[in-house]
């Protein structure tokens, strides 16, 4: 412990044991716990206690204490469970204050026992401290089993659930024991602590009262999630006939933590000992309503090995409430459905028909379930991809009703169905991942219809829109290409001519979030499909760019934010206008690139402004034409723009960009020096490297600085050095040091360290430094700048930066002061809100 | 039996990471999904696997609802909605919609940019989360689905903030939310109607204390900002980005104003344009001089106050710097505290709550040698003060809250355990309702008497009309019908509609009870002097001797007959329809009392 904690300790415990001081903030005391445990976990508790003699003198007033706080008894509690974690201290502490902790004679007889927070305190100091033998011994003899029992049924949520969790690891650390190999089901040779853990199971499994049933099936879960030794396989052949018996019961009792031992179970090493888990498994699948077997079933599935008799009856449930639906809308008798020609199951018939939450709970399940089985390597085979496809879009033919199902089941289906939102969004997601697998060109051409009629719908809320254009982005990504050619097959094509004036058209919705969904399905679209050409040509015969340009001036700004990462998109793909006249070429991208300095530099607010930066990127990185063409007076007009920014995440982008420029300029991070780059062959087309040597002799590094002070890169990179946002400043070092790597080992032909020019710069950047920034460092000399880069402890600044802006405020010596300090000042900074 | 079901996730005898889940009528709700600022962990957040452990989380809750934009109410909804997976309706006011989004995302970038910490949303998150966002306009009711409503109710406190009813069938409850009983400077007192809910759910932040006046606080306010500027000092007013800013900013404004001050006041981070944005916006959510006064000036423009810039700090001379973030953890208002701290004619001002592990926190609680980078030591000479302005209702609102809405009742939440022991019982004593304060975790079960609505025929009403009886809603009154249940319908109709909807035959069952009496006469003069004794007694009811020697009293039919075993004894056979069961049962005794001696 750091010295100066240590004689702050005193101090603390005893204004802690003081009634009369209440702790100023919720959140010191937990934090003190957190101090404790990397504590202890580092070093001896005993010799702490020796040393610090003030935390079991602590530990005693608070015992002696009459009116004491709940949460200062409750923090004693998991302090001393702390402690008594290692043996050794155990021992220490175990002749007294212990017993007097955790025993009859302490807070659990006593009127704090009704505070939740002091049994949770209880609960947890235990579990903390049940590490060893010693500790089993000393539970069983203060009698903390019982009452461990009877916390699972506490009126707290959170000491319940401890409860059992603590059971658990009680009955885990009594049969860790040595020398437990594979356990008799009888457990006659088992230690009696979790001998009456087990029998209190088997008698809450027999019980009447539903609660009691749940908690034992909760901690049974727990065991078999987590608890690894062969012993779990004899509990499960001793238990498993109880479980069975539940079964037989109707409604069967506390089907959800049925479901989740059973899945626990099955996922653990029991079924290969015990084949008649999955005779119970499909018991348990018969038995259960259709809502509650989904999860099931689904579970089952995952499995990496089980049977297939097993994996089909799960399969059927999972599929049963869509092939009902295709049954109750089928128009005439079709090829067999879902089910193989099957009749649906008339229990998941009536679910649906029963009531309309019903009947929308289970069709979510069903299609979440389905949803998440889709891309996995252990989904059923075959995939009734055809039939799914089907009803996935009857399901969201009946929600908007522009199906009208003859039979009286599919009428009765239409009226709960229609207008419901959850379930189409719930089918639009399915939709989207059936996108996955291969479809018959019919049932292609279904979802496609299905998906404009969504989009077009003046019904469709904005969320349903949303995951209408995720579902379509993902079906036009995965349609198959013309053989031959990677342009989109011909019926895509002729959807995306009948999507574009879908998408323009909510592009002008009133409401942000169906035109921010838009745009973002357009950015998607262009980023991956912006050099095919039916694609190009679909959208340059629309008006959707043109749109899209006129949502940079949106009134929402997460709007404009989407409206110029779509623009950039769009430009670098030359997507943004009809090619302009002869006379002026590129005219049309130019000014775009105007408009986004002009959002940059003008814009209020800084979701724009940051899109900006990144669409700038981007094009510099790619060499974007319009960058290209000038690519020093692209970097300085942005660099200027971004420095002076009051969103520090556009400054950090600025940086980013430098980052890149940098690479251009003198090769990329690795490659040391830059005079061994011959940057016309290695810089990709349209880059600053290609234009370069129109403005110098390529490869010197001279000459790149050069270009870097011209557009005042080290004006910028250095004041944001000093950035009172660490990201910035973390930015700038990491920027500066891999300028200095660079150009260091080259050496420069213009060394300068005795520049008067050097004096100048370092003093502004100390006077920057202890925050006074307003002066401007004015133009640089790069040899000036090399000399001032050497003389910066870039090193150390870096690792500064490394910790967290309020690692000093963390501190645990800065945490005993606050608390110290808060003593009688309490009104002054009451909780209230924020 | 139905029940309304509330457990606590955070704010249960606590302040900060408010979340409170409802079960009402088979629906479920969260109400908030707030984080609170003094963890850096995954406790910041609320534990929802007590909610992922009922299933999906977007089968089992029907709707999230969002008070206000502060943190502690609405922090975690990004990281709920978008990291732990509810994919379901989000309710919040629209003032809320566009204000939460920037603080979420301020505070997104202290603790993950500058603190560096793991598993927050993104930015993109924080876009998605809002896309799930219903606005709701004060007073509409909105239709989550076929059974759940919710309304909201103006609560002040901050911009949009809102109190909400949430309403199953007849069944409802009240969530209050942050609010302010009394108006400020740009927002008015919290109001909501006599709803009469089954449970009101309150915050109870000032459970115990009386507020002196706001008045007293902006003077104090303005008389220490005007003493600092006065001596050449420079005031920094640590802010979140909106909220209390703008009101201290309407008060130094209106301040600078009458005195002709000429010392500049400057906002940090652009942020005054876009707060001034929002709050324009809304102005029909502000009070009621600011809407008056808006049309002639808009007290948002301010004429005073400018964008600061980072050289500014180092002019000399007085100034006063509005700069984020509010508690002195990183960012501007650090930089500037740490360039201000060391002269003594400087001041810093913290208009609200500092968590532990703040530069704030240390201050306020008199710490004056502060550990900076690098074992450097910052001596704050400067002066500190606290003032707090944060708008909750004080005990008194609370109780004048409690009676405007009469619930049947009361929850409290967001609030210290000591001091809600304080109000529980005054609530109690006062408006003799049952009041709870559960710790977080912790389940309240209320059971409900659920009224079910019945729809009743014209027929029958006309019939009932027919009788003269004008209906009166202060005198309820017995209706005869038969009811209908029918496609989850119920209706209450004639029993001759009755039978004839469902077509069935009607059948008449009477009740039928032998009385034995002592009289040697003949059968018919036993008949006589029964109908006799009956007209004598039963003055008001139509008493007949039919020719067939039976006597009749309205379907009641007495016949009487010779005993097959003694020849003294006479049996009445007494018959009566289930309609005059009660005359029948009275006849029944009267008879087994005997019949009067012939004089």
């Amino acid at each position: 412990m750091d010295p100066e904690c240590s004689r702050l300790l005193p101090a603390l415990c005893a204004v802690l044991a003081d009634p009369r001081q209440p702790v100023a903030d919720d959140t010191c005391l937990e934090k003190l716990l957190d101090w404790f445990t990397t504590v202890t976990a580092a070093g001896s508790s005993l010799l702490l206690l020796q040393e610090n003699p003030c935390l079991v003198e602590l530990l005693f007033r608070v015992l002696k204490s009459q009116d004491l706080s709940s949460r200062i008894l409750s923090f004693s509690l998991r302090l001393a469970g702390i402690f008594a974690a290692q043996e050794d201290c155990f021992q220490y502490l175990q002749g007294e204050l212990l017993p007097m902790l955790f025993g009859e004679v302490g807070p659990l007889g006593g009127a704090a026992w009704t505070a939740p927070a002091v049994r949770s305190g209880w609960i947890q100091g235990l579990r903390t401290l049940a590490q060893h033998p010693s500790a089993l011994r000393f539970l069983a003899a203060c009698g903390a089993v019982d009452t461990i029992f009877s916390l699972q049924g506490d009126s707290s949520l959170f000491v319940a659930s401890a409860a059992g969790q603590l059971l658990v690891h009680i009955l885990d650390l009594a049969m860790r024991g040595p020398a437990r190999g594979r356990c008799s089901p009888q457990a006659c040779d088992w230690p009696a602590c979790a001998q009456k853990i087990v029998c209190h199971i088997e008698d809450s499994l027999c019980s009447i009262a539903t609660p009691q049933v749940t908690q034992a099936l909760n901690v049974l879960t727990t065991v078999f999630g987590h608890c690894r030794g062969l012993w779990t396989q004899g509990l499960w052949v001793r238990l498993s006939p109880l479980v069975a018996r539940l079964l037989e019961k109707d409604p069967v009792p506390a089907s959800h933590s049925l479901v989740d031992l059973l899945l626990s179970v099955a996922r653990s090493s029991v079924p290969s000992s015990d084949r008649g888990l999955w005779e119970t498994l499909a018991q348990t699948l018969s038995h259960l309503s259709p809502t509650q077997a989904g999860p099931l079933a689904l579970g089952i599935l995952k499995l990496q090995d089980c049977p297939q008799a097993l994996r089909t009856q799960a399969f059927g449930i999972l599929l049963q409430p869509l092939a009902c639906v295709l049954e109750a809308a089928a128009q005439a008798p079709g090829p067999p459905g879902l089910l193989g020609g099957a009749a649906g199951d008339p229990m998941t018939a009536d679910t649906l028909l029963c009531s309309k939450s019903a009947c929308v709970g289970l069709l979510c399940c069903a299609l979440t379930h389905l949803g998440l089985l889709q891309p996995l390597p252990q989904r059923p085979s075959p995939w009734p991809q055809a039939p799914l496809l089907g009803a996935a879009v009857t399901v969201l033919r009946l929600c908007s009703g522009s199906v009208a199902p003859t039979s009286d089941v599919g009428g009765r289906l239409c009226a709960i169905l229609v207008g419901c939102g959850r379930v189409q969004r719930a089918a639009l997601d399915f939709l989207g991942a059936l996108s996955q697998g291969a479809g018959p060109q019919e049932s292609v051409t279904q979802v496609f219809s299905v998906l404009l009629e969504y989009l077009m719908s003046p019904e469709s809320s904005s969320m349903v829109l949303k995951k209408a254009f995720q579902a379509t982005l993902r079906w036009l990504l995965s349609s198959p290409k013309t053989p031959g050619c990677c342009d989109l097959d011909p019926r895509t094509q002729l959807f995306l001519r009948e999507l574009l004036p879908v998408l323009q058209k909510r592009l002008c919705s009133p409401c942000w979030e169906v035109r921010d969904s838009g745009l973002e399905f357009l950015t998607q679209m262009t980023r991956h499909c912006g050099g095919q050409a039916g694609f190009r040509q679909a959208l340059l015969a629309s008006e959707v760019p043109e749109l899209t340009k006129q949502l940079l001036q949106d009134p929402e700004s997460y709007v404009r934010a989407s409206a110029v990462t779509a623009t950039g998109q769009l430009s670098s793909w030359a997507l943004l206008a009809a090619p302009a006249s002869p006379e002026r070429p590129g005219a049309q991208q130019k000014s775009l690139l105007v408009e986004l300095l002009h959002v940059l530099c003008a814009d209020s607010e800084g979701f724009p402004r940051r899109a900006v930066m990144q669409v700038f990127t981007e094009w510099l990185r790619d060499g974007h034409a319009d960058v290209a063409e000038d690519p020093e007076r692209f970097v300085a007009r942005v660099l200027q723009a971004a420095s002076r920014d009051p969103d520090w995440e556009v400054r950090a982008q600025g940086l980013e960009l430098a980052l890149v420029f940098l690479g251009q300029l003198l090769g990329p991070r690795g490659s040391h020096c830059p005079c061994a780059v011959a940057l016309p062959e290695t810089a990709p087309p349209g880059t600053l490297a290609q234009a370069l040597p129109e403005a110098a002799p390529p490869g010197t590094l001279a000459q790149a600085l050069q270009v870097l002070c011209r557009v005042q890169l080290f004006e910028f990179a250095f004041r944001a050095l000093f950035d009172c946002d660490r990201p910035v400043a973390q930015k700038s070092c990491d920027l500066l040091l891999f300028l200095r790597a660079k150009a260091a080992p080259c050496g420069s032909p213009q060394e300068a360290g005795d520049s008067p020019n050097v004096a100048s710069v370092e003093a502004t950047l100390q006077r920057w430094q202890a925050g006074e920034q307003g002066q401007p460092l004015g133009y640089l000399e790069p040899g000036a700048v090399m000399a001032v880069l050497r003389s910066i402890d870039l090193e150390g600044l870096r690792d500064t930066l490394a910790e967290s802006s309020d690692h000093v405020e963390k501190s645990p010596q800065s945490l005993l002061q606050d608390m110290l300090a808060a003593v009688g000042v309490l009104g002054e900074n009451e909780a209230d809100c924020y | 039996m139905p029940e309304i079901r509330v457990t606590p996730l955070g704010a249960g005898q606590d302040v900060g990471r408010s979340c409170i889940l409802v079960s009402i009528a088979g629906k479920n709700v969260m109400l908030d999904c707030g984080m609170h600022m003094g963890f850096s962990d995954d406790r910041r957040f609320p534990d929802f696997s007590y909610i992922t452990r009922s299933g999906r989380l977007t089968d089992f809750l029907d709707c999230v609802i969002i008070s206000h934009f502060h943190l502690d109410h609405c922090g975690a909804l990004p990281y709920f909605s978008e990291m732990v997976g509810y994919d379901g309706p989000i309710y919040m006011t629209q003032p809320t919609q566009a204000i939460c989004p920037i603080l979420l995302e301020d505070y997104r970038k202290i603790a993950v940019d500058k603190k560096g910490e793991a598993n927050f949303f993104t930015s993109q998150m924080i876009k998605d989360c809002m896309k799930k966002v219903v606005a709701v306009h004060l007073h509409q009711t909105v239709q989550v689905d076929d059974e759940l409503e919710i309304k909201a109710y103006y609560a002040g406190h901050v911009l949009g903030a809102a109190m909400f009813q949430i309403k199953v069938g007849s069944e409802s409850v009240v969530y209050t939310g942050d609010y302010n009983m009394t108006p400020d400077r740009h927002l008015g007192a919290a109001w909501i109607d006599k709803c009469r809910p089954n449970l009101l759910i309150t915050e109870s932040t000032y459970a115990t204390t009386i507020r002196d006046s706001k008045r007293c606080r902006e003077r104090d306010f303005l008389k220490k900002v005007h003493e600092t500027v006065e001596r050449g000092g420079k005031v920094l007013i640590p802010v979140f980005a909106l909220g209390r800013a703008q009101e201290l900013c309407i008060l130094l404004e209106t301040f600078w104003e009458r005195m002709d001050l000429k010392a500049p006041i400057y906002f940090s981070t652009g942020l005054t344009e876009k707060a001034n944005h929002y709050y324009k916006l809304f102005i029909p959510w502000t009070n009621q001089k600011i809407r008056k006064t808006f049309v002639q000036r808009n007290m948002f423009e301010f004429k005073h106050i400018k964008a600061f810039d980072r050289a500014f700090a180092d002019s000399p001379g007085p100034m006063v710097v509005f700069a984020t973030p509010g508690m002195l953890h990183a960012g501007q208002s650090l930089q500037i505290f740490r360039k201000w701290a060391g002269n003594e004619k400087n001041m810093v001002i913290m208009p609200g709550y500092c968590v532990q592990g703040t530069v704030g926190h240390k201050i306020l609680s008199g710490q004056r040698k502060l550990e900076m980078e690098g074992r450097q030591v910052l001596e704050v000479k400067m002066q500190v003060e606290y003032m707090s302005f944060s708008a909750h209702a004080d005990a008194k609102g609370i109780m004048q809250l409690v009676g405007q809405a009469e619930p049947e009742n009361v929850l409290l939440v967001h609030g210290e355990a000591k001091k809600m022991e304080f109000l529980k019982q005054k609530i109690e004593q006062e408006f003799r309702v049952s009041c709870y304060m559960p710790a977080n975790g912790e389940t309240v079960t209320l059971p409900t008497s659920p009224s079910i609505p019945v729809g009743v025929s014209l027929g029958l009403l006309k019939r009932e009309m027919a009788q003269g009886l004008l209906p009166d809603a202060k005198k309820p009154r017995l209706l005869h019908g038969t009811l209908i249940m029918k496609d989850s319908n119920f209706r209450l109709v004639s029993s001759e509609q009755a039978l004839k909807e469902l077509g069935l035959a009607e059948h008449q069952l009477r009740f039928t009870c032998r009385v034995h009496l002592h009289d040697t006469r003949k059968e018919q003069e036993t008949a006589v002097r029964v109908y006799s004794h009956l007209k004598s007694v039963l003055k008001d009811h139509c008493v007949q001797h039919l020719p067939d020697g039976s006597v009749t009293v309205e379907s009641i039919l007495i016949q009487a007959a010779a005993h097959s075993e003694d020849p003294g004894t006479k049996v009445l056979l007494v018959s009566w329809t289930y309609q005059d069961e009660e005359l029948g049962s009275y006849l029944t005794s009267l008879l087994k009392k005997g019949l009067p001696q012939a004089s």
